[in-house]
C-alpha cells in the first residue's frame, strides 16, 4: 500500500501518525482509571503502526508518472477485505445473541458476552463495519469508473479506510467493556463520533474531487445516490450526537437532547441512517453494478432520477413512524406516518426500475448467480419497503411496535437487501479488481446464494409469526374483560422461534463464510497474463463480466 | 479544495450537493423545530424532581449494560398497556432523561413504571439470576453487579454535565454529589438526612441491595429501577382516557 | 423563547406543504426538460463502455 503513495504524501502519512499517537497518549493520560484509557491504547497502537508502516517506505523509490493513467484500486481491495471480515465477525456475533435469547446462559455469566452489551457490537458490525466498508470500496470503484478519472491523491482514500475503520473498532471495542451512549444505531462515544466527523469530511472532500476531475460531463446517477449517502449521513451523525462530556478525562457524556425531543432527533437519525446508509448508498451500488453485471442500461433513467429526489425528500419525514402512541405530539406522529406511506412510491419505482432493467435477461439471471444475488436484493427492497410503509401505519404500528416483527422487517432489509446487493456487487467486483478471469468457484457462489436466500426467509418467517403472537397475545382481553396473557405467557412463546431464528441466521453466516472463503481464493488465484478485453482503454467491445 | 470552485462542470457539482441538502434538511426541521417550544404543551409537573446521584449512576448501569435493547420505559395511549403497565407515559415524565429510553423492543416487560412494582429483595435476586425467580426468563444474569463497588468519586462532574445540557442541579447538589450517594444506600450513615433534604420527602433511603456497610453497582441501579415512574404524580392524575387497540383479528 | 408552540407549527406545517409541491414542480422540470434527454441517455449507455482505464 505505502509505495503506491508519494514521497510527499508518505511523509504527510506519517506526520498524520504521529498526531494520531499523540492524541491516543492524551486519551490515555486523561483516562486514568477510566475505560477511556483503553481506547487511548488502542488508538496509540494505531499511531505506531502508521508510523512505521509509512516510515518503512520513506526513502523507497516514488511510484512512477504512468500510475496516472490508471484506476486508483488498492483502497477499493483493502475495502473489500475489511468488509467481508467484519461481516463474518458481526454475523458470528448476531447468530450468538440470537442464541442468547434461546438459551441465556450462552452468556457465561460474564459482564462483556451479556446480551446488553453484544447486540450493539452486532449492529455496528454488520451496519458500519460490512455495510460501511462496502460503500466506501465501492463508492471508490463506481466514482472513478464513472467519472473515467482516478482519485486525484493516494492518501485520502487510505486516510478514511483506516480511520473509519478505526472508528468502528473504537465502537465495537468499547460496547465489550461498557462504554456506550445507549443511542440506538449511534452508541459510540464523544471523542470516536469527533474522528468519525473528520473522516467523514475527509471521505466527502474527495469525493467531490473525483466528480470535479471527471471526463464525462453528466454526473452519472449511482454517483448522486452515494454523494446523499456521504451528505446526509454527516448532518445526521453531528445533530444526533451533540454532547458533553463529564470531562475530557471521561469516556462517558451526556447527549444535548432530553426526552420528548431526543426521542424524535434520535428516531430521525435511526430512521434516515437506515434511509442514507442502508438505502442511498446501496441504491448507488444497485445502480452501478446491475446494469453492468447484467450488460443492460438501466430501464429508465428518468425514474431514476425521480426516486432519487423522491427518496431524499420523502425519507426524512418519515422517522416519528417510530413513536406511534407515545408522548411525541400527535401531529408529528402523522406526519411521520402519511411520509412514510408516500415513500412507497419512490421506493417501488426504484425496486421496479431494477427488475425492468432484468426483464428480456431472466436466461441469464437463472444461470448467474451473482446476477441472481442483485435481482433478489431488488425483491426484498421492494417487499421491505412495502413492510415498513405498512408498519407505519399507526393502527398497524399498535400491533408491531416493539414486537419481534420490527426485527423481522429490519432484517428483511438488511440481509434480504443490502447483504444481497453487497455480495452481488462484490462478485462483479472482486475478479476484476485482482485481474482474474472469474471467480475462484461458481459453484460456491452458488451454494453461497441458497444458503443466504434459505437463512433469510426462515428468520423472517420466525420473526414475523413470534412477532404477530406477540403483539397479538398482549392485547388479548378474556371474556370477563381482563387481560388474557402475563407477559411472562407471551415469552415462553416466543421460545421456538427464537431458535428458528438462530438457526436462520447461522445459514446466513455459512453463506457468509463460504463467500469470503471464495473470494480470498479468488485473490490469492494467478493474475490473467494478458488483460482481458475489457481492460483495453475505452472501445466499442462489450464484455460480460464473469463470463 | 480551491480546484472544486473553478470550472462550470465543478460549480454544477456544488450545486447538487446544495439542492440535496434542501431537499434532505427541510424534514427534520419541520418535525424537530417545534419541539424547541414543546415545554409549552408539556404537562405541569411542579413536583417533578431529578435524579439524585445515586439514581443517575444506576441509570448509568442501565445504558452500559444496554438494557434498553430490551426494556422499553415508554406505556403508550393503549388500553391494554395501560392496563398491564400503568398510566400512559407523559412528555414531562422524560424530561431530564439524557439520553431518553424509550426504547424500540420488549423482549422483557416495559419499565416506565416498575418502580415500587418488586421488592428490593426482589430485584436483587432477580438481577443475580433471574431463572432463580423467573424459571422461564431469557434475561442474563447480572451477579458481578452486588460485588462490583460504585465508583462515587466524580459524581460531582457527572452532575456538572447533567446541569451544563439543562438538568436543574443545583450548586449544593453537585458539591454534595458523592455524600448524597453514599448517604442514600446507607441509612444509619449521617449523610441520609442531606439527601432528603435536597431531594424531597420521598426520596427512598435504604440498603437496596440488602448490605448496608457497602455501596455497589446492585445498590445504585436498584436505587434507579425503584424510581422509575415515580419522579412525579403527574401521570396519574387527570389524564384523558387510553385509546381502544384497534380491532383485534378475530 | 419567545415564539409560541402552536403558530410555530403551524408555519411548519403549511410551508413544508408548499415547500414539497414546489420541490417536486422543478425536479419534474428537471426530469422531463427536452434537452436532457439525450444527456440521459447518453449516460445510461456509457457505463457500459468497459474501458478500465481514465480518460486523458
Amino acid at each position: 500500500m505505502s509505495v503506491t503513495l508519494t514521497r510527499n504524501e508518505r511523509q504527510f502519512a506519517n506526520f498524520i501518525s504521529i498526531i494520531i499517537f499523540a492524541f491516543g497518549v492524551f486519551l490515555a493520560a486523561a483516562g486514568g482509571n477510566d475505560p477511556l484509557s483503553v481506547h487511548g491504547f488502542i488508538i496509540i497502537a494505531v499511531g505506531i503502526a502508521g508510523f512505521f508502516f509509512t516510515a518503512d517506505a520513506l526513502y523507497k523509490p516514488e511510484p512512477t508518472e504512468e500510475r496516472l493513467s490508471y484506476y486508483y484500486d488498492e483502497p477499493i481491495k483493502a475495502g473489500v477485505v475489511l468488509s467481508m471480515a467484519w461481516a463474518v465477525f458481526a454475523m458470528f456475533m448476531g447468530v450468538w445473541v440470537a442464541s442468547q435469547l434461546a438459551w441465556p446462559n450462552l452468556a457465561f455469566e460474564g459482564a462483556w458476552s451479556s446480551f446488553g452489551r453484544l447486540r450493539p457490537v452486532h449492529t455496528t458490525g454488520v451496519i458500519f463495519g460490512f455495510g460501511g466498508n462496502a460503500l466506501i470500496a465501492t463508492s471508490f470503484h463506481v466514482v472513478q469508473r464513472t467519472s473515467r478519472a482516478r482519485l486525484p491523491d493516494q492518501l485520502s482514500p487510505w486516510f478514511v479506510l483506516v480511520g473509519y475503520n478505526l472508528f468502528c473498532i473504537l465502537a465495537v471495542t468499547g460496547y465489550f467493556i461498557g462504554i456506550t451512549q445507549s443511542k440506538e444505531y449511534a452508541e459510540p462515544e464523544w471523542y470516536a463520533d469527533i474522528l468519525l466527523v473528520i473522516v467523514w469530511v475527509t471521505y466527502f472532500v474527495l469525493y467531490l474531487r473525483t466528480i470535479a476531475r471527471r471526463k464525462e460531463p453528466h454526473i452519472y446517477v449511482a454517483n448522486w445516490y452515494y454523494m446523499a449517502f456521504i451528505l446526509v449521513v454527516a448532518i445526521l451523525h453531528v445533530v444526533n450526537n451533540i454532547a458533553i462530556p463529564v470531562s475530557l478525562g471521561h469516556a462517558k457524556s451526556y447527549t444535548a437532547w432530553a426526552g420528548v425531543q431526543d426521542a424524535m432527533v434520535q428516531w430521525w437519525y435511526g430512521h434516515n441512517a437506515v434511509a442514507f446508509f442502508l438505502t442511498a448508498g446501496f441504491l448507488g451500488m444497485l445502480y452501478y453494478y446491475l446494469p453492468v453485471r447484467a450488460q443492460r442500461p438501466i430501464f429508465s433513467y428518468r425514474l431514476s432520477i425521480l426516486s432519487f429526489w423522491g427518496i431524499t425528500f420523502f425519507y426524512m419525514w418519515a422517522g416519528s413512524h417510530h413513536l406511534h402512541y407515545t408522548a411525541l405530539p400527535h401531529w408529528v406522529q402523522t406526519l411521520g406516518m402519511t411520509f412514510s406511506v408516500m415513500l412507497l412510491v419512490p421506493s417501488w419505482a426504484s425496486a421496479g426500475n431494477a427488475l425492468m432493467t432484468l426483464n428480456g435477461a431472466w436466461g441469464r439471471v437463472r444461470d448467474d448467480a451473482t446476477l441472481r444475488f442483485i435481482m433478489i436484493a431488488a425483491v426484498f427492497y421492494g417487499l421491505s419497503t412495502f413492510e415498513g410503509s405498512f408498519m407505519a401505519i399507526r393502527p398497524v404500528n399498535a400491533l408491531s411496535h416493539y414486537t419481534d416483527w420490527t426485527v423481522g422487517h429490519v432484517h428483511g432489509g438488511a440481509l434480504g437487501w443490502v447483504a444481497m446487493i453487497t455480495f452481488g456487487a462484490f462478485y462483479t467486483l472482486v475478479p476484476s479488481l485482482w485481474r482474474r478471469e472469474r471467480m475462484y468457484s461458481a459453484a460456491l457462489v452458488e451454494v453461497h446464494f441458497w444458503l443466504a436466500l434459505a437463512g433469510t426467509l426462515v428468520y423472517v418467517f420466525a420473526m414475523w409469526n413470534s412477532g404477530i403472537i406477540q403483539g397479538l397475545m398482549w392485547r388479548t382481553y378474556t371474556e370477563e374483560g381482563s387481560l388474557a396473557y402475563s407477559f411472562l405467557d407471551s415469552l415462553v412463546a416466543m421460545y421456538p422461534y427464537y431458535i428458528a431464528r438462530a438457526f436462520g441466521g447461522l445459514l446466513f453466516l455459512l453463506g457468509t463464510i463460504v463467500g469470503a472463503y471464495n473470494i480470498w481464493m479468488t485473490i490469492k488465484a494467478a493474475p490473467l497474463a494478458v488483460p482481458r478485453k475489457s481492460d483495453v482503454p475505452y472501445s466499442d467491445a462489450v464484455a460480460v463480466p464473469g463470463e | 479544495m480551491a480546484e472544486l470552485f473553478h470550472r462550470k462542470l465543478e460549480r454544477s457539482a456544488i450545486g447538487f450537493v446544495l439542492a440535496i441538502i434542501a431537499a434532505a434538511s427541510v424534514g427534520g426541521i419541520v418535525e424537530i423545530a417545534p419541539l424547541f417550544t414543546i415545554d409549552q404543551t408539556v404537562e405541569e409537573a411542579p413536583d417533578m424532581r431529578v435524579y439524585t446521584p445515586l439514581e443517575l449512576a444506576g441509570r448509568n448501569i442501565y445504558l452500559r449494560e444496554g438494557c434498553y435493547a430490551c426494556h422499553s420505559q415508554m406505556v403508550r395511549t393503549l388500553r391494554d398497556e395501560v392496563e398491564r403497565y400503568g398510566p400512559y407515559s407523559l412528555a414531562v415524565e422524560s424530561q431530564y432523561d439524557h439520553p431518553m429510553l424509550w426504547g424500540s423492543k420488549r423482549t422483557g416487560p416495559d419499565l416506565a413504571r416498575v418502580g415500587g412494582k418488586y421488592s428490593d429483595f426482589w430485584q436483587v435476586a432477580h438481577l443475580t439470576n433471574p431463572r432463580e425467580v423467573v424459571p422461564q426468563s431469557n434475561m442474563p444474569a447480572y451477579p458481578w453487579l452486588a460485588r462490583n463497588g460504585l465508583d462515587m468519586d466524580d459524581l460531582a462532574q457527572h452532575l456538572r454535565a447533567q446541569r451544563a445540557v439543562g438538568v436543574p442541579y443545583t450548586d449544593e447538589m453537585i458539591e454534595n454529589a458523592s455524600r448524597d450517594a453514599y448517604g442514600q444506600a446507607s441509612p444509619n450513615s449521617e449523610h441520609a438526612s442531606g439527601v432528603v433534604d435536597r431531594y424531597g420527602e420521598d426520596t427512598q433511603i435504604r440498603a437496596f441491595d440488602g448490605v448496608a456497610t457497602r455501596v455497589t453497582e446492585m445498590d445504585a441501579l436498584v436505587a434507579y429501577l425503584q424510581v422509575l415512574g415515580r419522579l412525579t404524580d403527574a401521570a396519574f392524575e387527570d389524564t384523558a382516557a387510553p385509546e381502544e387497540a384497534p380491532e383485534p383479528i378475530e | 423563547m419567545n415564539i409560541d408552540h402552536e403558530s410555530l407549527v403551524a408555519f411548519a406545517k403549511s410551508w413544508g406543504l408548499f415547500y414539497l409541491i414546489a420541490f417536486t414542480i422543478c425536479v419534474l422540470i428537471y426530469t422531463f426538460w427536452p434537452s436532457n434527454r439525450k444527456k440521459f441517455d447518453k449516460a445510461k449507455k456509457s457505463i457500459l463502455d468497459q474501458g478500465d482505464e481514465p480518460w486523458e
